[in-house]
């Protein structure tokens, strides 16, 4: 077997582990932060500061009945959960947590990561049409809405930063970077780091963007009628997703695996688990953007600041060759 | 012409097909509740979607309807005190009062100063609880999770104290026929007189991180507009109808018990939208402290219950009367029409929630979905309270 | 009150006393003139408190509560329904509240509004819609005038005697064992 492929398979057991278990140390942090933010101590029976509480929650989604609607379709119905999380782990094939480590060395890692994370709009859709089910139709369609907007400003920024770089492969983003924070890509990319994070929220459906799953207004959107591990699917997939939103921020805008004193996957995963806290702080403080007023924000805001950026960085980027030439 | 040429292809129960009838070509119906997270209680509403546009909405009662008129019909008066307490637990001692001073008015009881004061504390405490209860519900419908715990920190301090003389912490029966149950002691009012600076303190921070949220004033800023007009026709009263800008409470306009020696203000809003209904209520709740304060101040020493007080078998003397309080919801009205028997002949119970509900079909026509649910919240509604 | 209801035939309008009843008004009218007073009542700033009724000896009295946003003052507006044929008509085209307030009374007594665009049931079950939980035992209904307020008589149209403690009362009264299924 030629050394790529095992390279590959290597990577990729390792990152269905790492994902499981991220999912579950998240489930633990988000509750954890939860609870103190809202003035109350969150999980602690389930093992010592309910450390465990995840493992009992993965078991119980497990145990789980799996269960289907009367008329939904059961083969769409099955991929649905499927197709949102499996993809995912591809996802992670091109991060390099440190210098040299990678799965896969290709130079349009960055490509890959945008392409696939359309899929994730496909199993949205999926879900809640297979339902049969009008909340969960709803839900689905302001979901697709939702993720194919968003994609755009998305798509934008982290063109600005491989403009500024010069490639699309993410190990060479990171080298270009420096140690220091005033190295980093977002002292010349501040703009599209903040455009960058909003639409990551918008692509994860996390609050306050997360109208498709609103619980108070559609009884949980695309996925009300998924219980057990169709449900748990789901949830790590969102939580897997997540992390790889806040791995593409610090590989492209943070330095990656640059840092002083400390190995390099140490201080990868240190900004990574930074950006994450952000991300749950957020969804505890803020309450929920109305679907419009996402869509406009999207629309009105973010697309025309992206294109300004991009225009403006390729301006300098030009500007900064012909210098060089002279 | 009817969205389903074959009335058999809706599948729904009665008030399903009544509402298909008139639905248009290509719309899609969707029942909201009754088992729903953000419709406060058993609420139904029907509605008709063009999209994300809501045609046509129709709220349908009586999942909660228990027939308190008739048991008003079978029970002596004090028997049917405690029903009031269930019949919304949000402000129970408005309901309380309005039905208690109804009887008293009918049979010309008096009630001692010192009752009067201890209904008007422990009535504003529960005031204050129930506009915390909705606040906290309605973020939580916004997608706000957090406030809804401060909330509830805030209303155990008041469930707490209110727990010593009602005995009760949500569905109160304290008022009798000619006073209150249990007199206030002094560790009770020392209670209260630290819970009034305790609460003044949070309300600020409540503003700054909430009400001054620029997502929270997008989602109720400009929805649910409700004309003065509209008020009137039906006859909504409370903070929906100070929302609109009609300075109206009963408090000042029917004035009882102690209120008229009280220096306390009706808060308005010119907005009339759900974010006028909004600062109302939190204006409310500061003013209700401004109330508790004085009172606990002025309290006189005395009975609690006046002498010679109904014993639980007393007949109702022969007369009608209507009393009104203002509750959290609005005014609160109680007719008792009594023929001397053993039963009071007919008692009515005017519930504000009734009316503002019943003016959400007229408000929620042409909105976003998401709109209709910041309406249905800014209503403040609580089901048991309207199907009684 | 008078001027405000002038010209409408009225059967009975009489100024209460409100430190004991809690209306300043009570008004009895005739099932023909109810739409045009809850028009002038909604023209000088009345709103709509309640609709209720009252199984009464002489009929259904169907009661209505007005009162105002801006100036104290309740009136009591009613009108009298045969046990037989218990038909008011309804006020919804000109409050909307009376909407629900009108299903409400069908539900618990049974009377029909003429002309409510939508007099489904509205708190009980549509299956078990005609049981009429409010009415009352034809033995133990009471006269009118035993407990409603007589008040200070304003008006009182010569045929109508419902209210006169001494009168009779013989020809409005449906008798109380006419009651319909």
């Amino acid at each position: 077997m030629p050394a790529e492929l095992i390279r590959i398979l290597i990577g990729l057991v390792a990152v269905a582990l790492s994902v499981g278990l991220i999912g579950l140390v998240m489930v633990w942090v988000e509750r954890k932060v939860a609870g103190h933010v809202q003035r109350r101590p969150g999980p602690y029976e389930v093992g010592p500061y309910g450390l465990l509480q995840p493992l009992a929650d993965a078991l119980k989604l497990v145990g789980k009945q799996l269960f289907m609607p009367d008329n939904a379709d059961p083969i769409l119905f099955w991929l649905a959960p499927v197709l949102s999380f499996l993809p995912v782990l591809l996802l992670f094939l091109p991060l390099p947590l440190g210098d040299g480590l990678y799965t896969l060395d290709i130079n349009l890692g960055l490509l890959l990561i945008l392409a696939f994370s359309g899929l994730a709009v496909l199993s949205l859709l999926l879900g809640g049409w297979a339902s049969n089910n009008k909340y969960g139709l709803l839900g689905a369609a302001r979901a697709v809405a939702q993720s194919v907007a968003y994609e755009i400003p998305l798509l934008l920024s982290v063109l600005a930063v491989a403009f500024v770089s010069g490639s699309l492969d993410l190990a060479t983003v990171v080298k270009e970077q420096g140690t220091w924070p005033w190295n980093w890509n977002i002292m010349t990319q501040p703009l599209a780091f903040l455009i960058y994070i909003v639409s990551a929220l918008g692509e994860t459906n996390r609050a306050p963007f997360d109208l498709p799953e609103a619980e108070s207004e559609l009884t949980a959107g695309f996925h009300t009628e998924y219980s057990g591990m169709g449900f748990g699917l789901f949830f790590l997939a969102e939580y897997a997703n997540m992390v790889v939103v806040c791995s593409v921020a610090t590989v492209l805008f943070l330095g990656g695996w640059h840092g002083p004193v400390l190995p390099g996957p140490v201080w990868f995963v240190l900004k990574v688990s930074l950006l994450m806290l952000l991300l749950v702080f957020f969804r505890w403080t803020y309450p929920r953007v109305r679907f419009d007023q996402l869509l406009n924000i999207n629309w009105k805001w973010l697309m025309p600041l992206a294109v300004a950026n991009l225009m403006l960085t390729a301006f300098f980027v030009k500007l900064a060759q012909f210098a060089v030439v002279k | 012409m009817t969205r389903y040429a074959d009335m058999g292809q809706v599948a729904g129960d009665f008030y399903t097909e009544n509402f298909a009838q008139t639905a248009q070509e290509g719309s899609l119906i969707l029942n909201l509740g009754p088992q729903h997270p953000s419709t406060h209680g058993v609420l139904r509403v029907i509605v008709e979607l063009d999209g994300e546009y809501v045609l046509r909405a129709d709220p349908v009662l009586g999942y909660l309807h228990r027939m308190h008129e008739k048991m008003a019909e079978v029970k002596t008066a004090a028997q049917f005190i405690p029903n009031m307490g269930r019949v919304d637990y949000g402000h129970a001692l408005a309901w309380n009062w309005a039905f208690v001073g109804a009887v008293e008015k009918l049979a010309g009881i008096e009630v001692p100063e010192r009752a009067e004061y201890a209904r008007t504390i422990t009535c504003e405490l529960n005031r204050i609880a129930s506009h915390l209860l909705w606040w906290g519900a309605y973020l939580l419908d916004l997608g706000a999770f957090t406030p809804i715990m401060y909330a509830f920190d805030d209303r155990e301090k008041i469930l707490d104290i209110l727990q010593v003389p009602t005995g009760s912490r949500l569905t109160y029966s304290y008022f009798r026929i000619g006073g209150v149950a249990q007199d206030l002691n002094e560790d009770c009012l020392s209670r209260i007189r630290a819970f009034i600076p305790w609460m003044r303190s949070r309300l600020p921070m409540y503003k700054d991180l909430v009400s001054d949220n620029i997502i929270l004033r997008k989602r109720i800023e400009g929805v649910g507009v409700i004309e003065p007009d509209q008020c009137r026709r039906y006859g909504a009263t409370g903070p929906v109808a100070r929302g609109s800008g009609i300075n109206f409470d009963v408090r000042r306009a029917e004035p009882y018990s102690v209120y008229p020696k009280l220096d306390f203000e009706i808060p308005t809003s010119m907005l009339m939208d759900a974010r006028g209904r909004y600062d109302v209520r939190m204006i409310e709740i500061e003013q209700s402290l401004r109330i508790i304060e004085q009172c606990v101040e002025q309290m006189p020493e005395g009975d609690t219950l006046v002498k010679g007080a109904p014993k639980p078998s007393w007949k109702v003397p022969k007369g009608e009367a209507y009393f009104a309080v203002e509750g959290g919801r609005g005014k609160i009205g109680v007719h008792v029409v009594s023929d001397g028997g053993k039963n009071i002949y007919r008692t009515k119970l005017r519930a504000p929630g009734f009316s503002n509900l019943s003016l959400f079909a007229e408000v929620s026509r042409g909105t976003i979905l998401a709109d209709a649910v910041a309406i249905l919240g800014s209503l403040d509604l609580i089901i048991p309270e309207i199907d009684r | 009150m008078e001027a405000l209801l002038q010209g409408l035939p009225l059967d009975y309008l009489a100024a209460c006393d409100y430190a004991k009843t809690g209306q300043n008004w009570q008004v009895f009218l005739p099932a023909g003139s109810l739409v045009k007073a809850a028009e002038r009542l909604l023209a000088a700033d009345w709103h709509l408190e309640d609709i209720a009724a009252l199984d009464c000896f002489e009929g259904y009295v169907v009661t209505y509560h007005f009162a105002h946003f801006d100036r104290p003052g309740r009136a009591t507006l009613r009108v009298v329904a045969p046990h037989d044929a218990p038909h008011v008509p309804s006020i919804s085209s000109v409050f909307q509240g009376a909407l629900w307030h009108e299903r409400e009374t069908r539900d618990f007594h049974g009377v029909i509004f003429d002309g409510h665009p939508n007099l489904i049931p509205l708190l009980l079950d549509p299956d078990m819609a005609d049981c009429f939980p409010l009415r009352k035992d034809p033995k133990s209904r009471v006269k009118m005038r035993e407990f409603l307020e007589a008040g200070q008589v304003i008006y009182r149209n010569p045929s109508f005697t419902l209210m006169t403690p001494d009168a009779p009362a013989e020809s409005q009264v449906s008798g109380g064992t006419a009651a319909t299924a």
